[in-house]
Formats: structure tokens, sequence, C-alpha cells
């Protein structure tokens, strides 16, 4: 059998991603194959034989090879499973069908009953920057951009505070600005979404880990909290703000 | 095969050139959080881009060096605000040995193959970095400790002389920090949720409580990236510079990524002077805009905030409406041409290099879903393919596995194992996103491509002509009173406000009084 330069290789290991080893095995079985099949000289395969016999159909087939094993992949762009819907894992809390009835989950959220103030404790993320109060608001989950535009289209209303999975700084890019507070399952307070939001005044926690928080509720974020910085990241320092649901 | 055409010599510097870039890389990649967004494909647009630069950078630098050398680049470098400073240079090596890795853990290519391409491409990077550098004297930022130091004294002393005064609260300080925050939201989209739109440089030492940083604003306007076309018809400049004094913080970390960090952290209250300039390769250094009197800035800012702001709102909806091939398209573009700027400034663009898949790294194509882009980046990132790992008794400079982000290329093939040169010219590319308009925005106005290329091609900056080029700060503190020195020095100053005419003999205590008069 025609062998590889990383069929020998002394120090390496197999990819920890199940799904990363299986497509490199698929494609050195596809390389080694089509290297047989020009005559087994590397030379004039790598940069010339090869850019034929190497092809985008031979490539599909690596993924083909999963999805008809039943795999289904994770998805990070909402549009992924949208043109793909038998590709991916199906999208939850993307749209009006089902945004009433969704809500982020963590295990790690922090919950504890109401205070005398009716403020039940539904988790914790890392603040951005510090306010003089606490920032109160409707919770409003925003995770497409078909929320997006809806809210571009009709506005945004007055109290969001936008509970996010995104730490990017392109999704709610027209709408930011208009936001009374954000909440996001993601980054850290260095990512984009945490600069921007740093940038334009708008209380902000990252990193959140939040559970029970649903559409519409009334939720409050401790932004009198001191700031997360990046030598609290690097040192491994804990600093977290707290975020309450107030008791219905 | 080859008959050995690369030296022992060559091979030392390029493997150390690799490592180095190796290192940095995984610092700055495990001190920052994973990119992730619901809009765009972010880790699937990378890794195309990554094959694009594998197969076309070799082919596009040799084009670019043919008109101009690394080293003349990075010299028209230090005084302009394009994608040829950081984060555009430091980038680029990366994606190219990204590419690299990735196709070598899959069989595709060894480390010995394209051997000649990976000394060029290497060497290209490390002449330009040492020019661009050379006021630090330094090939990067982190081995400077992370600081920028890349501008002369003559351009410090016009940033320090015209800048205006602000404090919180007051017309200029929002106007300012309204419009630095719309232009950052605007340079991700721009850039497909990547911050290569963005730049600092510095800081350098105002007085003893105050630093300046300088801030580029790239790839605003109708050029060269083709969403951009209508949507960013408003946006009037392409390439605007916004210089930020600072008081009470100290910046301790200027990466080569183009970020910043501060102690304590640096917030809006903290920002006591600004100033605003557009550039590029046409223009001859910065050109203030509405420097002439606080209010014209005032009124400067918030007009291009507005430009922005509408361009932001527009853009956004064009691409909410993409396709993912053209959500990959527009990324792997931005990510891959992050350096197209070094073409526009030899003179020799063409879209056909820089804004095309090439059909090679296209074929790559249907691997990229969501998880496994995201999968196998990370693993990139962070050492974790079976190539990245070497002899159990090695400890890496961040981290101490036994890991190498870029493996180095054999010194064997010294000795007679096989190795091939070059992985050929560049072939035919193909892109899902619409024909781009034959419209560049300029600081000498809208133009053709073909129009912009001659220009440049006749373009020679003040500071490039043969008697001024290698006048170097070190030659400037022993020959300030010459006339040669006077001459290099009210050429910079022209469109100063308050340093026309004054010369090269001004200290920093000087311009500070001049200020205050």
């Amino acid at each position: 059998m025609t062998r590889l330069y990383v069929d020998s290789d002394k120090f390496g290991r197999a990819n920890a991603s199940p799904v990363v080893e299986a497509f490199h095995s698929a494609m050195r079985e596809i390389v080694r194959d089509k290297l047989a099949r020009s005559g087994g000289h590397w030379e004039s395969f790598v940069f010339g034989k090869s850019f034929d016999l190497v092809t985008a159909d031979d490539i599909r087939g690596v993924e083909r090879m999963l999805l008809d094993a039943g795999h289904r992949f994770d998805w990070s762009a909402a549009v992924s499973p949208r043109e793909r819907p038998d590709a991916y894992k199906p999208a939850a809390g993307v749209s009006d069908d089902d945004i009433d009835t969704f809500s982020f989950e963590h295990p790690e959220a922090i919950v504890a009953q109401a205070d005398a103030e009716g403020r039940e404790q539904r988790g914790q993320g890392d603040n951005v920057a510090q306010y003089p109060q606490n920032c109160v608001g409707t919770a409003r989950y925003i995770r497409s951009p078909a929320l997006v535009l809806k809210y571009l289209q009709e506005g945004v209303p007055e109290d969001t505070i936008a509970i996010i999975d995104d730490s990017g700084g392109t999704l709610t890019a027209p709408i930011l600005e208009q936001f009374r507070g954000v909440i996001c399952a993601g980054g850290s307070t260095r990512s984009h979404l945490g600069i921007l939001t740093r940038e334009y005044g708008v209380p902000c926690v990252m990193n959140a880990k939040v559970s029970g928080i649903r559409q519409g509720d009334t939720v409050v974020i401790e932004t009198t909290a001191q700031p997360k910085t990046a030598d609290d990241y690097q040192s491994g320092r804990e600093a977290t703000a707290r975020v309450w649901r107030i008791a219905k | 095969m080859n008959a050995n055409k690369i030296t022992y010599a060559q091979l030392l510097e390029t493997n150390n050139l690799i490592q180095n870039h190796g290192d940095e890389s995984y610092w700055l990649c495990v001190t920052r959080t994973v990119q992730e967004s619901k809009l765009f494909p972010v880790p699937a647009y990378m890794m195309l881009s990554y094959l694009m630069a594998y197969y076309r950078y070799p082919s596009l630098f040799r084009k670019i060096e043919s008109r101009m050398s690394a080293e003349e680049l990075g010299d028209r470098a230090r005084n302009m605000g394009m994608k040829i400073t950081n984060p555009a240079m430091s980038y680029a090596p990366d994606f190219y040995l990204f590419g690299r890795e990735w196709l070598m853990n899959m069989g595709v290519v060894r480390p010995t193959d394209a051997v000649e391409d990976l000394v060029y491409v290497m060497d290209f990077w490390k002449r330009f970095q040492l020019a661009y550098h050379r006021n630090d004297a330094h090939i990067t930022n982190k081995e400077f400790g992370h600081r920028s130091q890349v501008v002369p004294e003559r351009q410090l002393q016009m940033y320090h002389a015209d800048m205006y005064d602000c404090k919180a609260g007051d017309e200029l300080h929002e106007a300012a920090h309204a419009f630095m925050a719309a232009a950052s939201q605007y340079g991700f989209l721009v850039s497909c949720e990547s911050r290569i739109s963005l730049h600092n440089d510095g800081p350098y030492k105002l007085d003893d409580n105050t630093q300046l940083i300088i801030r580029d604003f790239m790839d605003l306007a109708e050029s060269d990236l083709p969403w951009l076309d209508d949507a960013a018809e408003g946006v009037e400049y392409n390439n605007i510079t916004v210089t930020m004094a600072a008081r009470d913080c100290h910046f301790y970390l200027v990466d080569d990524w183009g970020s910043f960090e501060s102690t304590p952290e640096f917030s809006a209250d903290k920002l006591v002077g600004v100033g605003l300039y557009c550039s590029d390769n046409l223009s001859d250094g910065h050109v203030p805009l509405g420097m002439g009197s606080r209010e014209e800035l005032i009124a400067t800012f918030r007009r291009l905030t507005e430009q922005v702001r509408e361009a932001t709102n527009k853009l956004w909806l064009k691409i909410a409406g993409w396709s993912r091939d053209q959500m990959l398209d527009a990324g792997a573009i931005t990510y891959f041409a992050i350096c197209k700027d070094l073409a526009h400034v030899a003179g020799v663009y063409d879209p056909e290099d820089w804004i095309k898949v090439d059909e090679r790294a296209e074929r790559f194509r249907p691997l990229l879903n969501d998880e496994y882009s995201r999968d196998v980046l990370g693993d990139l990132c962070t050492g974790g393919n079976p190539t990245q790992k070497i002899q159990e008794y090695a400890m890496m400079q961040h981290g101490n596995a036994n890991t190498r982000l870029y493996s180095l290329i054999p010194y064997a093939i010294l000795s007679g194992e096989p190795y091939t040169a070059t992985s050929g010219p560049i072939y035919p590319g193909i892109t899902y996103l619409p024909q781009k308009k034959d419209v560049y925005t300029t600081t000498r106005g809208k133009m053709s491509y073909d129009e912009y290329n001659r220009l440049s091609r006749e373009s020679i900056p003040t500071s490039l002509r043969p008697e001024f080029r290698h006048l170097c700060d070190t030659w400037v503190k022993y020959n300030a009173h010459s006339d040669l020195a006077n001459a290099l020095y009210t050429t910079e100053q022209q469109q100063s406000r308050r340093l026309r005419g004054k010369g090269a003999g001004l200290t920093r205590a000087d311009i500070a009084a001049l200020r205050k008069a």
C-alpha cells in the first residue's frame, strides 16, 4: 500500500475531535489512493497531478461518510442549519416560532431563591464596565439575523436587555446601541461584543452562565460590580456580576 | 530531484522565523477567546483563507517584488495607515503557515514541499518587517516586549503639536469617542467579524503622564472589498487615522495583531487629546481632516460617524441576505487579502489575484462545515494536530507541551532528502460574490484600478526620495542644525497647523510650549 509521509509520524497523536480525526483519516486515504493511481511518484504528484486527481467530489464524499453514519454537525452561524437542515443539529431559539419557550440553561449557573427585593439569582457573568446603577430591563433573546432584522424594521423596545450567545460584534451591529443592556453567553470582556458595548456605554456581562430566563422576563444585571480585567483572566481570578430575574 | 539551491544558513534562518511566529501566535491565540459569530461562519472562512494563502502568497509576493522590494514597501508603510502595517503583515505568514500545516495533516503536502516558496515568503516578511520597524530596530512588537514605535520624530511632532485637547463631557470628546465606537463596529462588519480593519501603534510618550496611541481604521470605503460596493458609497475616506492622547494609564502591551492593553484599563474618561487624518499610498503621508479648528474637527468627526453608521446598516442588510458560500468567500477574502495593499503600493494590484478563491483551495470547501472548521481551527491554533507534536522531552515556549505550532523544514533536504520547490503559479479563481465594481476610493478621489495602479507606479513619497530615504532619527540626533534635516522636517510640516516651517530643531518641550501658546 502507498504510504504517506505522515504515516510514519513518531510523535503525532490522533486529533481530540472525532470529526477532525475522521475527516483527516479519510483525506489521507484519498491521497494514498490517488498517489498510487498516479504512479506513486510524490514529486510529480504533489503540485501537479494531485490538482486533477484530488477533486471537490472526492472531498464532498468525506462529509457524506459522516452524515450517512448518522452524524449531524454542531452549528455556529445561523445560515448553516438554515441552508442545510439535514446536515446540522436542529436550531432552537432563532425565530419567533419557539422564542417564547426558549431559554439558555447553563449547568454552572448559580441560582437562588428570591431576596427581600424579589430578585431571584439566575446566573452570573463577567462585567465589562462598571456603572453607578444596576441595569434593569426586559429579557429578549437574539440568536439569528432574522430576529435582528425584525428589530431593525420594528424598532428595539426601549427596555431591552438582549440575551445573546454570539460574542462577535456583527450580528447585532445595526441595533446594539439601542439595547439597555446585554447578557452574552459567550466570549470574555475582551471579545468584540465586550469592546463595543464598552465603547457605546451599554451595560454588559460576557461569558454569562444563566438559567431559566425566558423571553419577556424582567431581569437585573449587577453592573455595579467590578469589571473583569485581562489580568483577572490571565491569573484565573474569579470576578463575576450577578444576573437576577424579578420574581413573577 | 532539485539541485540544492537552498543553503544551510537560509534554512537556519527560515526555521527561526517560523518558530518565532509559532511561539507568538500560540500566545496570542490562547490569550484571546475563540471568536464566534451567529452571522458569519468564522472558523470555516478562516480555514479557507489559509489554503488561499498557501497556494498564492509566494507568487503574489514575487509579483509585488518584481516592481518594489520588500524593504521599500516597509519604508513606505511607516507613513500611511493602510493594510501594510500590523496586523496585516504579522498575520500574513501565519495564514501561509497554517495552510501548510493543515495540508500536511491531511497528507496533501509534506514538510519538505514547496521549500523555496517557504524560504522566500519568510524572507520577504523579514525584510519588510525590518524596514517597517527600522526606528525601533526590532522585527516584531513581540521582540520589543509588545511595543510598537515605528514612527519617526518628525511625524510624532506633527501629531503632538496639532492634536486638540478634550475631556470627558465636552463636544470634541463625545464626537471623537462616538466616531471610534462606530468605526470599530463598522470595521468588524467590513471584516466579517475579524478585527483586521483596526490597527494600533505606540505608545509614544507625550509627557510623563500622557501617552499617544495612533489608531488606524482601514478599508472603510468603496475600494477592494466587493461587499462595500454601493453600501459604502457614502464613506468619504478609505483609511482614517485617529491620534489619541491618554492620561493616567500606561499602555503596557501593543501586540502584533493590532490590539492594546493598558493599566489601569483605558476608558473614555482618560482620552485627553485627538487628531484626525486620512492616508494611502497616493497621499504622501497623513493628510489632516478637519484639523483647521476645534469646531471643524467636531463637525468632521460627526459627519464621518454618520457615514459609517449609514454604511453599517446598508452593509448588514446586504450580508444578512447572503448565502453561506458568499459569507465564506467574503471572510476568506478578508483574511487572505489582508496584505493586498502591498500590491497597491507597488502598483501591481489585480482583483483577480486578491478577491477570488484559488481553485486549488476551492476543492476543500466541502469539508468546511461549522463543526469540523471549529475543531480543526482550535487544534491548529493550540498544537492539537499530529504534525504539531515534537519529541517528548521538548517544552514549548508557552505552556511546556511538546508542541510546535508550525513544522520546521527538515535540514535533511541539504543531504539528499527529496523536496519540492514551489506550489506553482497562480491558478484561476472563483467567487460566489457579485462582480466587483471597478471603483477604488483613494485620497485623490474615486478611480478605476488601472488608474490607481498607474498613479501608484508614479508615486514616490517625499520621505522616500533619494536625498531623504536614509535620514533616520539617529542621523537627525547629530545633524538637526543642517539644511538637509530642516528640509526633511519642513516637508513633513507642510500640512501642520502649528509646525509649518519650524524645521528640525524643536524638542518635545518646545512642542508642548507651542501647544499652550
